[in-house]
This record gives C-alpha cells, structure tokens and sequence, in this order.
C-alpha cells in the first residue's frame, strides 16, 4: 500500500480503520482553489522538528468531522484568512483514525488519491 | 529578557499544538497561540493566565481573545520553537505593551462546552484529566458526608486494586504492536483530589499520570475494563458469567469489592470522564444486586488465581516447609510449594530454573490492599 508520504512501521496504526464508505471531513486551506500545499504533514513541513507525538501521528493529515470545528480553527492567528474545504473520502482514500475529541482527525492519504478533485471550498 | 516555562497541556490540536497551557518554575500559569511563522520557525504568543479564568477557558466560558487581551500585569510573550514544546521552552518578554492584530485569534474561539452537567464531566473538562467520581452509601452518611476511617481507607485500597487489576487486563487486549506505545508507568494510580462532597459521601478521584497531549489518560483503558464488569449488575447469572471471563486477579479483585459493599452496607456508584468526552460513563451496584452475584462466584474455584512463569536463580529452599526465593530479572520472587506441588529436594542454590506458580492474592483486612502468594506448581532447570 502506497501512501502519498513515506510511514514509520506500524503506521497507520491497529486503531485507524481503512475508509470503506463515503464520508466527509474539513481542512483548511489557503486559497480557492485549494493546491498540494496545503496538504502537507507536519513532518513534511517540518523535516527535522521534534514532535510531542508519535512519529505516524506527525506524518498524517489533520482534518475535522465537523464543519464547526474546522471553522474555529479558522479563528486562530495563524489560520486567519484560510477557507474550509469540504474534503470527499471513499475507498481508496486511504486511513482515517479519530485522535481527538470532538471531531480531529488524522487522515493518511493513499498515493494515488486525488486530494485536489475531491476538495471543494465550502461557502 | 526570558523567562522559562514547560507545557502541560495541549488545549487545541490541528496539525500540531495550536493553543497550549504551561507551567512556570513556581508554578505561574501560561496559555499559548501559535502565530505566523516566522523565518520557517514555529511561533506562538503566550499570555499569563489566572488559574480560575484558565478554567473557564478550559470549559469553554471564555474566549481566547479576552484570555489575552485581559491577561496579567499586560505581560505577553513571544516562544519562538525550533523542535516542538518538549522541555524547557524560553518566553522573550515583549516590551511592547500592545499586541499587533495579526498575532490575535478573531473573537469567538472558545472551546466546546462538555454537554455533560454532571460533576466528573465538569471537573474532567475543568481539570484537563480524566475524573472518577466514586459515591458511596454507608449508614453513617444517610445524615451528612461521613463515613467510617476504616471503611474509606478500605474502599479506597480496593478500588485502587481492582484498577490495577483492570488496567493490566487491558494490556491484554491491546494488540501486540500497539502496546509498545502505552505509557505505563504508574498509569494505575488514582490520586484523591475531593475527598468529600455534600449530599452523600462522594470521592473525586483523577489519573496520577499527566495525561496526553490530547487529554487522555491510560488509566481510561482500565476504566473501559470496569465498566464491562459492571454492565451486567442486574442479571446475577451474566454478571457472574462475564466475571469469570475475566479470571485471574482481575475478578477476585471485583469479587472483594462485592463483598466489602455487603459488609458495610453501602452501595456503590461511579462516574468517569475524560477532558473532551461529550458524556460520562455511569456505573453501579446496589448490594442486593451484588449478595447474588457473590453467592455465584464464591463457589468458583481459583477465581483470583493467576498462572506466573518465573525464570531465575535459585536463592533459598527450605525442603522441610516448602519455603523459596527465586532471583529473577524483575526482582526476587519468594513463595510455597502447593500442596500437590513438587518438593524442592535436589534443586541447587545459584543455578537457574523456570518456576510455573499460581499466585493467589489476598486482601489485607484493614486496608484493602493485597498480598500476593505464589504455590510453586511446576519447576524445571532454565
């Protein structure tokens, strides 16, 4: 299984589950439409950084379940400007996994998913 | 000028700590925001924050702009991060008394309110960790929250057991690869932080261990644990059932729970959450719902008992009463022969064996806690 960044061992962990259903999840982005950019893992961000969390945690993608939430993010100095894509997953997407409450997220895109057709910036 | 501080606490998490809670070296609270980069090094802004107000933040009464904008003395900070928030983190005290617009949250950023009312729900939110609100029902506390020395002292080891016991079976069922990443040191320990409350003798109890960045605790895996002993209080015979699924110290742990809420007549009720959980968990028995599930268990043979392998040097054995001491790489292990067990004749001081034991715990009368004998079964050179 191929993933669009290279994973420890383990990773994703036993807990996250393989998407196997539509659903839909939040992310926030700089610009309509959204570019690769802003897709990137904080470990891709931030190659030589050391993170309070695992090092599979730090290689996936934060998204929300909740539009809500997405949006008070949104509020927070460093994402002030940014938009709400709604994000489509279904199989093939890859694995998602909640890593906290209420509604985070961590998303381990496939390599071969199109990110970028299933973003559309919510209004 | 600096000043040092350390995280305690992830308060808002999206592709890395956004806000965040500190501590400073005697104990001043901080609340941090990342900003805007700045030469490709992570930001934030940090704030001094009242214990109370931070609190309320914390359960979602207050937004981060005022957090800020009401901050102490009109101190703020900058951090800037070069390897995430591990460790000491040096604040640069800004002199400038006004913050830029762009280094503020927009109004309106406060997090979830728990849609919990109840006491674990609050405190869990209010405290950042997970709570366990334990409430017990003596004689003594039908007039006002009292309850007998003895009585709480013992409560309070048996609970503490039968979480040990719980969190140890939760290892269990953790799958192999995963269990690497548990923390588990003293991931058990409760600690009391509310030792009695008005209207019936409640404890409030939290995880001894920091929880996570996320607010968990491990100790939730135990709890997850009781509560499935618990679920089936008002049907004896499942109740029973599912309790023996669990044997080993786990249910003789449970076991003497059972029989201490008879002995001193009281019920027993527990609630328990975590800092972002949208509901607690509520469990309980009444004692004549345990006297049926008591009389089942008590006729089970070997409820409590475990099977131990041990593998080391041999350092005492006494043939005559069966008494040994077995060295082994976690320690030095001392216990009896069983009864239909193998006598210890021939065996050599110093040289190495594999002892297979059954360990059978009992509890210390006044505290609740246990003691624990092992029965050498089985035994054979290493």
């Amino acid at each position: 299984m191929n993933y669009r960044e290279p994973l420890p061992n383990d990773c994703p962990p036993p807990e996250a589950s393989e998407i196997a259903d539509p659903r839909i999840v939040f992310r926030l982005v700089r610009l309509d439409p959204p570019t690769l950019d802003d897709f990137r893992s904080q470990r891709d961000e931030q190659p030589t950084a050391s993170f309070r969390l695992s090092e599979c945690q730090a290689r996936g993608l934060s998204v929300f379940a909740v539009q809500g939430d997405c949006q008070l993010a949104a509020k927070l100095p460093k994402f002030r400007g940014r938009l709400v894509c709604r994000v489509n997953l279904r199989v093939g997407s890859g694995f998602i996994q909640q890593t906290n409450r209420p509604s985070h997220h961590t998303w381990w895109p496939f390599a071969n998913y199109d990110i970028l057709s299933q973003c559309e910036v919510a209004t | 000028m600096t000043r040092t501080i350390r995280q305690t606490g992830t308060l808002f998490y999206y592709d890395g700590p956004q806000v965040f809670e500190a501590l400073d070296a005697i104990g001043g609270h901080y609340l941090g925001v990342m900003v805007a980069p700045d030469d490709a090094r992570d930001r934030y802004l940090v704030v001094g924050a009242d214990p109370d107000r931070l609190r309320q933040f914390r359960l979602g009464l207050i937004d981060l702009r005022t957090m800020i904008m009401d901050r102490p003395y009109g101190e703020w900070f900058m951090l800037h991060v070069d390897s995430g928030l591990d460790g000491d983190l040096g604040l640069e005290v800004i002199a400038d008394p006004d913050i830029a617009d762009d280094l503020l949250p927009v109004a309106g950023f406060q997090l979830q309110q728990t849609s919990t009312s109840s006491v674990a729900g609050i405190e869990a939110r209010a405290r950042g960790n997970l709570v366990l609100e334990i409430t017990l029902t003596p004689p003594e506390s039908a007039r006002e929250h009292r309850i007998h020395v003895p009585t709480y002292v013992k409560a309070l080891g048996l609970l503490q057991t039968i979480v040990k016991h719980a969190f140890g079976w939760a290892l269990r069922d953790t799958p192999q690869n995963s269990r690497s990443s548990v923390r588990r040191e003293n991931a058990h320990i409760l600690d009391v932080v509310v030792p009695a409350e008005a209207g019936s003798f409640k404890l409030i109890l939290v995880g001894s261990q920091e929880p996570d960045m996320f607010g968990n605790n491990e100790i939730a895996r135990a709890l997850v644990q009781l509560d499935q002993l618990f679920d089936h209080v008002s049907d004896p015979v499942e109740a029973a059932k599912y309790a023996q699924t669990r044997r080993g110290h786990l249910a003789g742990a449970y076991l003497r729970l059972l029989e201490f809420l008879v002995a001193h007549d009281t019920d027993i009720q527990y609630e328990w959450a975590e800092p972002l959980s949208t509901h607690t968990q509520r469990r309980g028995i009444s004692i004549n719902q345990a006297k049926p599930i008591i009389a089942i268990l008590s006729t089970v043979q070997d409820l409590g008992s475990e099977t131990v392998i041990l593998t080391g040097a041999l350092t005492k054995a006494d043939v005559a009463n069966g008494a040994w001491r077995l060295l082994t790489s976690e320690g030095e292990f001392a216990g009896r022969t069983a009864e239909n067990g193998p006598g210890l004749g021939g065996l050599k001081i110093e040289s190495r064996y594999t002892f297979t034991c059954t360990e059978e715990m009992s509890e210390v009368q006044t505290s609740g806690t246990e003691t624990r004998l092992l029965l050498l079964m089985k035994h054979e050179p290493a």
